[in-house]
């Protein structure tokens, strides 16, 4: 099995996350109304989307927050559990860009209907801005030893470093699907995009 | 450490240190490299790191209201680089710091930077410098961008850094200057310098 240098790991999941920061930014910055349109009847559209994506955070933030307060120091190399990998693997999007096994939120993770853009928005950065400073943190921890329980089992959990692979490769996952809509949204509206980096960037964790 | 020599003859230049300064101010430095298009600093964090290019290209970018990027500053050997005054100031940047090529840097912490600069006013004076020739750049290039036009613009900026057409791409030299990619074009082919 593939094992990672902590801290090039950390360092990396880190620039995955301000990947991300970039391209909420961008989205910050659309016509709310593009926002609020789901892309297709009983489709999210992009503010559930990220609804979503917070719902995880909120447990999941916490949860390493806490599991990071143990008190062992770093090893050099971390080695991903097997369930790490699994959840890691069926998250990530394919290397062309597409979502390749769909799958359906558990109920506790399914984003209400009539949400307003700010507060969605202001919460998916500051729970970035946790992340960052959490993967920050566990520069000085063996977050290959410690770890964290996860949402939808009482009994499985992962080594934090999988933890942290697995919830950015959920982010990742959902900002392609991001994308998607908006397009999408664009296509059924016939709403011009003279500018529109967001999709024009693509983004790097495509390309590994 | 690869680069330390290139630090002294960049610090050298701007201030003079003795013999137990350098020492202890070469001791804080780590090497760093990393990829393309890696985004090392997002908007809403606060800069952790003073980097020294040794390799690579680099720049800071704010994401305006019209989704443009507007590229503030670029950065390449040897140079100091980083978001300067979100590091300075320990509060959060608004703008992106990513490399544009493949690049290796030493870097330094906040704290390790700090601490030196409590316990030795030459190293204090070296900062206060590098930061005074860093505003001078800073408002310098703020009269450019209020009060000059496109072609004006061109030519201070290939004047002052004439290899710059060379290493950096003209898309984000044309967002550096606040101009359209089309008009730079125009003035590349047309301005003699």
């Amino acid at each position: 099995m593939k094992t990672f240098n902590s801290n090039q790991l950390l360092e990396s999941l880190q620039a995955d996350v301000r990947e991300l920061v970039l391209a909420a930014t961008y989205l910050q910055k659309e016509d709310p109304e593009l926002l609020l349109t789901a892309p297709a009847p009983g489709k999210w559209n992009v503010v559930q989307v990220l609804e979503h994506i917070n719902s995880y955070g909120r447990f999941y933030l916490p949860a390493i927050e806490k599991s990071l307060q143990v008190n062992k120091p770093q090893r050099e190399m971390f080695k991903p559990g097997w369930f790490g990998n699994y959840f890691t693997k069926i998250m990530k999007p394919g290397e062309n860009g597409k979502i390749t096994n769909k799958m359906s939120a558990p109920k506790s993770h399914r984003p209400a209907s009539g949400l307003d853009v700010k507060p969605v928005m202001d919460e998916f950065f500051n729970q970035q801005q946790t992340l960052l400073a959490l993967l920050e943190k566990a520069k000085q921890k063996d977050f290959g030893a410690i770890r964290t329980p996860i949402s939808i089992s009482r009994f499985i959990k992962l080594k934090v470093g999988d933890t942290f692979r697995f919830l950015i490769a959920h982010e990742q996952r959902h900002f392609l699907q991001i994308a998607n809509a908006i397009s999408d949204v664009r296509n059924a509206t016939g709403k011009s995009q003279a500018n529109h980096q967001a999709v024009q960037r693509s983004p790097a964790f495509l390309h590994g | 450490m690869e680069g330390i020599e290139q630090l002294y003859t960049f610090i050298a230049a701007v201030q003079s240190l003795k013999e137990n300064e350098w020492q202890q101010f070469s001791g804080i430095w780590q090497p760093f490299e990393c990829k393309r298009k890696t985004i090392l600093t997002a908007a809403g964090e606060t800069e952790r790191y003073l980097y020294f290019v040794l390799d690579g290209l680099q720049r800071a970018f704010y994401v305006g209201d019209d989704q443009k990027e507007a590229t503030i500053v670029f950065t390449y050997p040897h140079s100091f680089s980083g978001v300067a005054d979100s590091f300075l100031t320990q509060t959060a940047s608004n703008y992106f710091f990513e490399t544009l090529t493949a690049s290796k840097f030493l870097r330094t912490t906040y704290k390790q930077l700090e601490e030196l600069m409590n316990k030795f006013p030459a190293i204090q004076q070296l900062v206060l410098k590098l930061t005074a020739f860093a505003l001078k750049g800073v408002l310098e290039r703020q009269i450019e961008i209020q009060s000059f036009s496109a072609e004006e613009k061109f030519r201070s900026l290939l004047k002052r850094s004439p290899h710059v057409l060379q290493i950096i791409p003209h898309k984000y030299l044309a967002s550096y200057l606040g101009i359209d990619p089309a008009t730079f074009s125009k003035l590349l082919g047309s301005v003699r310098i």
